[in-house]
C-alpha cells in the first residue's frame, strides 16, 4: 500500500530522514515510535507529501509521489490525516466540518453527506454535538470529529500525527477506542504516538526511529519487551521507568 | 439635500462592495505562491495606499477620461453622472489598499495547520480559498475591516470636489444658495453621526456573532 524506497530528506544540512525502506501492507497498523526530533511526523507527512522527499521514491497505493504526473489532489484525497493539534475549521460546526471535503472533492450531495456525517458522527458517539463548533467542544471530542472527517472520505489509508499528545489524559482514551474500531475494521493506519498501551494491543509492526533512522522494525513485543538496537533498549527503559532490559536480570 | 443623502447612500454601498471584492482579490495576489503576483499587489498596495484619496477622486475625474480613446473619454466627460462614476472608482481603488492590507493580517492570524488541513483532505487551491481560508481571514480581520468601512463612509464627502452631488456638495449648495449653511451643515452632521453609528452597531453585532469562530481561531493557534 504504502512503500518507501531509500528516502531521503535534509532541511538545511540536517538529515532529518536518512534512507528509510519500509513497506506497508493493505490493512497492516503501523505505529512509529521514537523520541523527539527523530523524524516520526515527518516521515508521516511525507505519505500525502505535506512534506517534500529529497531523494528516494515513495509509492502510495500505485501512485509515485515524485512523478509529476501524479495527481496530488486525488491522492490527497485518498489519505485520511489526523493532526495532533485536531485542526478543525474553527468557522465550521461538528457536521460541516465532515461534509466540506466529500462535497466539494468527491461531489456528493448535501443529503448524502450529510447522511455520511451522521452515520460517522455516531459512531464517534458525538451525534448530539453535531451543531457544535470547535472551540465549544473539548479536545477528546474535537479529535474524535477530526476523525470522523478524514473517514467522510472514505480513505485508503489513515495517517495520525500524535493525535493524543494534545489531550488531557481523561480524554485520551476516547480517542484510542475510536482508532482500535477502526484497526479492526482492517483500515491501513500510520501512526505516531508515544501510547505503548494502545501500539501493544493494535500494531502488527513497530517502527522504532531515532535521529531521522529507522534502527528496528518488529512486533510490539519484539520492540517493547525485547528490543535489539542499544538505543532502542535505552529509550525503552526510560519509556517503562524500569532499568535497562539487561541489568533486569540481577533483580 | 435629498439627491445629497441618496448620493452618499449609493456611494456607501457600491464602494463597500467593490472595494471589499478589489480587496480581496489583491489580498490573495499578496499571499500566493507566485513572486509575480505577490509583487503586483504589493506594488498596487504600496502606490494607492501611498497618494492620498483625494488624488485619486481627480485622477478619476479629470485625467482618466483623457487616458481613454477620445470618442470614450469624450462620452463619459458629457455624462451627467460621471462625477459619481468617478468618485466610485477613486474611492474604490483607495479603499482597496487598505481592505487588502487588513485582510493579509487576518491571513497571518490563521495557523498554517489550517491549510495543512484542506490540503490533506484533497481540496483544490481554489476550494481551499474559499471554504477554509478566506472566511476566516474575514472573521480575523473583521474589527479592523470595520472601522475601514466607516473610514471609507466618510471619504464619501470628498467627492464634493469632483462636484458628485453627494451629501456635503449639497450642503455646500444649500449655504451659497440660500445662505443658510448652519442648518444644511446640522443636518449633514446627524446624518453623518447616526450612519456612522448604524455602520458600527452592524459591525459590533456581526463581532459577536462571528465571536465562537474568531476566539477559537486565536485558541488553535498554538
Amino acid at each position: 500500500m504504502i512503500k518507501f524506497i531509500n528516502t531521503n530528506k535534509w532541511f538545511n544540512n540536517r538529515h532529518i530522514l536518512k534512507n528509510i525502506n519500509l513497506d506497508i501492507a493493505k490493512g497492516e497498523v503501523i505505529v512509529i515510535c521514537g523520541p523527539s526530533g527523530a523524524g516520526k511526523s515527518t516521515l508521516l507527512r511525507t505519505i500525502n507529501k505535506l512534506e517534500q522527499i529529497d531523494d528516494g521514491e515513495i509509492i502510495v497505493d500505485g501512485m509515485y509521489l515524485s512523478d509529476p504526473k501524479t495527481n496530488l489532489t486525488s491522492l490527497r484525497a485518498e489519505i485520511g490525516v489526523v493532526f495532533q493539534q485536531f485542526n478543525l475549521y474553527p468557522h465550521k460546526t461538528a457536521l460541516k466540518n465532515i461534509t466540506l471535503a466529500p462535497r466539494k472533492v468527491r461531489g456528493l450531495s448535501k443529503k448524502q453527506s450529510q447522511e455520511r456525517a451522521i452515520k460517522l458522527l455516531e459512531r464517534v458517539g458525538l451525534m448530539h454535538r453535531k451543531d457544535a463548533y470547535p472551540v465549544q467542544m473539548s479536545g477528546g471530542e474535537q479529535q474524535r470529529v477530526a476523525i470522523a472527517r478524514s473517514l467522510a472520505m472514505e480513505p485508503k489509508v489513515m495517517l495520525f500525527d500524535e493525535p493524543t499528545s494534545a489531550l488531557d489524559p481523561e480524554l485520551i482514551n476516547e480517542v484510542l477506542d475510536v482508532m482500535t474500531s477502526l484497526a479492526r475494521e482492517g483500515m491501513t493506519m500510520v501512526v505516531v504516538t508515544h501510547e505503548i498501551g494502545f501500539a501493544q494491543k493494535v500494531a502488527d509492526r513497530v517502527v522504532f526511529m531515532d535521529e531521522g533512522e529507522i534502527l528496528e522494525v518488529g512486533s510490539p513485543p519484539d520492540i517493547f519487551l525485547n528490543p535489539k538496537h542499544p538505543r532502542t533498549k535505552e529509550f525503552m527503559s526510560k519509556v517503562f521507568h524500569i532499568p535497562v532490559f539487561g541489568d533486569a536480570e540481577e533483580e | 439635500m435629498k439627491t445629497g443623502v441618496k448620493i452618499t447612500l449609493l456611494l456607501l454601498v457600491t464602494t463597500s462592495i467593490t472595494s471589499l471584492l478589489l480587496g480581496t482579490f489583491i489580498a490573495v495576489m499578496r499571499i500566493s505562491r507566485s513572486r509575480f503576483l505577490r509583487a503586483c499587489g504589493t506594488l498596487y498596495v504600496e502606490i494607492f495606499r501611498n497618494i492620498p484619496g483625494l488624488f485619486w477622486l481627480l485622477f478619476f475625474y479629470f485625467l482618466f477620461p483623457e487616458l481613454l480613446p477620445p470618442e470614450i473619454g469624450a462620452k463619459l466627460n458629457g455624462y451627467l453622472y460621471y462625477p459619481v462614476v468617478a468618485g466610485i472608482l477613486g474611492l474604490t481603488v483607495d479603499n482597496a489598499s487598505y481592505v487588502s492590507d487588513i485582510l493579509r493580517s487576518g491571513r497571518l492570524a490563521i495557523p498554517h495547520s489550517q491549510r495543512e488541513a484542506a490540503i490533506s483532505a484533497g481540496l483544490s487551491r481554489m476550494q481551499q480559498y474559499f471554504h477554509v481560508l478566506l472566511p476566516q481571514m474575514y472573521r480575523a480581520a473583521l474589527p479592523p475591516l470595520g472601522t475601514r468601512m466607516v473610514h471609507n463612509f466618510k471619504n464619501t464627502s470628498l467627492c464634493m470636489a469632483i462636484t458628485a452631488p453627494e451629501l456635503t456638495w449639497a450642503t455646500q449648495q444649500i449655504e451659497s444658495l440660500t445662505f443658510r449653511g448652519i442648518e444644511a451643515t446640522a443636518l449633514a452632521t446627524l446624518f453623518y453621526i447616526a450612519l456612522a453609528g448604524v455602520m458600527i452597531t452592524l459591525i459590533v453585532t456581526l463581532e459577536k456573532i462571528l465571536k465562537i469562530d474568531i476566539s477559537s481561531i486565536t485558541h488553535s493557534r498554538s
